[in-house]
């Protein structure tokens, strides 16, 4: 969070007029159109993981009824399709994604005392059967991506007794992602139902921008500058990342910033272009194409690239483009539109 | 390691402008609590991810930067001392004590096994006892934890709050009654922030006897989900209690409570400001010179005055990141906030920053 509101505070002293630079809310432009094509845009982009996170339920059903070992890769494929549907939606923070902290049972993460192991750990050791109901008294470190890509992708857990298919573990992947598909499913007809409070409170639209602000920072901090030892204790480490066990810690990258180009940046481009900042608009809209461009390139394991410094230079590249994108988006389109995440604002006590 | 981004230039200006600027007037407005330090403390962030808690004086020198392990919240002066603690944001797992001239380090309290600090803290009259409310995790029960200054900060007592999730503390002008903020929000630091118990939040103001524990007093604001975070007292014992709100954006409720002579009301300034300050209140501060209250909103970027028997808006201000408050000697406030701006705002006086320096307050100053 630092390192935004530090770029913010520079830039705002520069404005004429610190006291009302950030006034967003003394504007008349009617901002519901931004909103229903961001309402449409997102609603594309649950109903996607809607369905693909259905997949996901059947497909570990179907491996589990009758398990071979093709039958384990299509699963880890649709666990991985599903959780990169997750991925391009993840940046909304608000709305429906809130109720029962539904983002964090998608993706409990960061997780730094490994509770998504432990707790796999001790629901697969007891005597307790693994119900639906077993799961959703759980807590959110059971019940999403990261504990079906334990159970799919953990070597260690691989290698040991209780490997898929044993009975618990596979009652456990079912009864896991059947809970995603459940909350996938829900979210998408909650979020057609937030339709009119949406469309009807002009505050959702900062609220919109902000979301896709704080994914940006979070992607560039916590999902590539702190694995990449940028941060902290300056280790790189895999572990820092998430998706690790995967290995699909950059495909989530890619996918993510997919996400906030088809459904963040359409409405995002016409408001800037409406309050006359078209230079702006096409910039960011290239520095979308820059990030991507990394990819499907980058798409690859980001452990062996940590662990050898000239594959690090691919990394410092994608880093470089992803700084830039956030300082268009969250410095400089943030400070013209009045709309800035800081310090306290985004501390929540 | 190459450092290609605009981050090494942000520090290189930030470390090149050592010295703040004072814009409008130079010298800082007193304090109106007279038997506080002429001072203001807060926390602060610094370039680098490194933390602090810093002193400006009323003459507009930062008094002191004294560097803190991890990001610090609020604190309190020690009565009849130069000496002010300060509490590690939550989950805060250790409080300083720190001299309040120096801004050296007397003392680092780590919290007991099973507790975590919530940031605020309030000391006795005497400056003996210091209160702090915290949370015992695994359970998920709010406490006041008591420690004894005059035996080196030794654990002296523990108060039960019944509830979940206190935040601030402070005390009742009688010097024996505490007021405490019950969020009502259950977290549990292996889950970072993420708010267990939306469903079934249970805020409260609650009054307690310092002495014995006891619960005087426990007043709900009108929804569950109305998370009672920050309070104050004014001079007369009219309590204020201000909000988070917890559900949707779209919902405007009622962001701050009064309670006076036996009643608890909420005080409804409109759907208008209630948007504007993003449901949300960090800071509510009663001017102990006068009928004024004033809160502060980073979330929406607002600081207000309003009159806290009318409810009327007297004067209001955008100020990014606004958080902190304090009361000025002559009935004006100030305002902190995180791009380092210290605003002052009275009654028929606008917001005018008089302060910008290279820091970011942290949401109180004392």
């Amino acid at each position: 969070m630092t390192r935004l509101t530090l770029a913010i505070f520079l830039a705002s002293s520069l404005a004429a007029s610190p006291l009302m630079a950030a006034n967003a809310n003394n504007t008349d432009t009617p901002t519901a159109e931004y909103r229903k094509q961001w309402h449409s845009d997102i609603l594309t982009g649950y109903q996607n993981l809607a369905a693909q996170s259905q997949a996901l339920a059947t497909q570990a059903t179907t491996y589990c009824q009758a398990p071979s070992s093709e039958g384990f890769e299509q699963t880890q494929q649709a666990w991985l399709e599903a959780f990169l549907a997750w991925q391009q939606v993840r940046f909304v923070d608000f709305g429906p994604v809130e109720q029962g902290n539904r983002a964090w049972q998608f993706q409990f993460w960061p997780d730094p005392k490994n509770l998504v192991a432990r707790k796999a750990s001790h629901l697969l050791k007891g005597d307790t059967p693994i119900t639906p109901e077993k799961v959703s008294e759980s807590g959110v470190a059971v019940q999403g991506f990261p504990m079906a890509e334990y159970l799919l992708y953990d070597q260690a857990f691989n290698n040991g007794e209780e490997a898929l298919p044993t009975g618990r573990s596979c009652k456990l992947l079912v009864a896991v992602t059947r809970h995603i598909a459940g909350n996938g499913q829900s979210l998408a007809n909650d979020w057609k139902g937030f339709q009119s409070n949406y469309l009807g409170s002009h505050q959702y639209t900062d609220t919109t921008i902000r979301s896709a602000m704080a994914g940006l920072e979070i992607l560039e901090e916590r999902r590539l500058a702190t694995p990449m030892g940028l941060r902290g204790n300056g280790k790189r480490s895999v572990y820092a990342a998430d998706a690790w066990r995967s290995e699909a810690s950059l495909a989530a990258i890619d996918a993510s910033v997919r996400g906030l180009k088809q459904s963040f940046l359409p409405a995002f481009s016409k408001l800037l272009n409406d309050r006359e900042q078209t230079e702006l608009a096409e910039q960011i809209e290239q520095g979308f194409n820059e990030v991507l461009a990394n990819f499907p390139e980058l798409d690859r394991p980001m452990a062996p690239l940590l662990a050898d410094d000239n594959a690090y230079k691919m990394l410092q590249s994608l880093y470089i483009d992803v700084t830039q994108l956030t300082s268009l988006v969250n410095d400089r389109a943030a400070v013209e539109l009045g709309v800035v995440r800081g310090f306290n604002s985004s501390d929540g006590d | 390691m190459p450092e290609l981004t605009r981050r090494s230039l942000i520090k290189t200006a930030l470390a090149g402008s050592a010295a703040f600027t004072l814009s409008g007037c130079s010298i800082l407005p007193r304090k109106a609590a007279s038997h506080s330090p002429q001072q203001y403390t807060g926390a602060v962030g610094l370039p680098g991810d490194r933390f602090a808690v810093g002193a400006i004086a009323p003459d507009g020198k930062m008094l002191w930067q004294s560097p803190v392990n991890t990001r610090c919240h609020s604190g309190c002066n020690r009565p009849g001392t130069a000496q002010v603690a300060f509490f590690e944001r939550r989950p805060g797992w250790a409080f300083y004590v720190l001299n309040s001239t120096s801004g050296e380090r007397l003392h680092r309290i780590i919290a007991a096994e099973g507790e975590h600090f919530v940031g605020h803290g309030v000391f006795s009259p005497d400056g003996r006892y210091l209160y702090a409310p915290a949370n015992r995790y695994e359970p998920g029960e709010g406490i006041i934890a008591v420690y004894d200054s005059h035996r080196g900060y030794q654990r002296a007592n523990t108060f039960e709050l019944n509830g979940i999730g206190p935040h601030q503390i402070t005390l009742h002008p009688d010097g024996q009654t505490l007021i405490v903020g019950l969020g009502g929000i259950l977290t549990h630091p292996d889950y970072d922030r993420i708010k267990l118990n939306l469903p079934t939040m249970k805020p409260a103001l609650v009054m307690m006897d310092r002495g014995s524990g006891e619960i005087l007093g426990r007043f709900q604001p009108s929804h569950h989900q109305l998370s009672t975070r920050h309070v104050d007292a004014a001079p007369d014992g009219t309590l204020y209690a201000a909000y988070q709100y917890q559900g949707p954006a779209h919902e405007l409720p009622p962001l701050v409570a009064r309670y006076r002579n036996g009643h608890y009301e909420e005080i409804d300034l409109g759907e208008d400001i209630h948007r504007a300050l993003g449901n949300y209140i960090a800071s509510i501060v009663a001017h102990p010179e006068n009928d004024l209250v004033a809160i502060a909103s980073p979330i929406g970027g607002t600081a207000l005055i309003f009159n806290s028997r009318s409810g009327a808006i007297i004067e209001k201000a955008a100020i990014p990141d606004c958080a902190g408050v304090e009361a000025l000697a002559g009935g004006d406030f100030l305002v902190s906030s995180g791009r380092g701006k210290l605003v002052r705002i009275g009654k028929g006086k606008p917001a005018k920053e008089i302060a910008s320096m290279p820091v970011q307050w942290d949401h109180h100053l004392v």
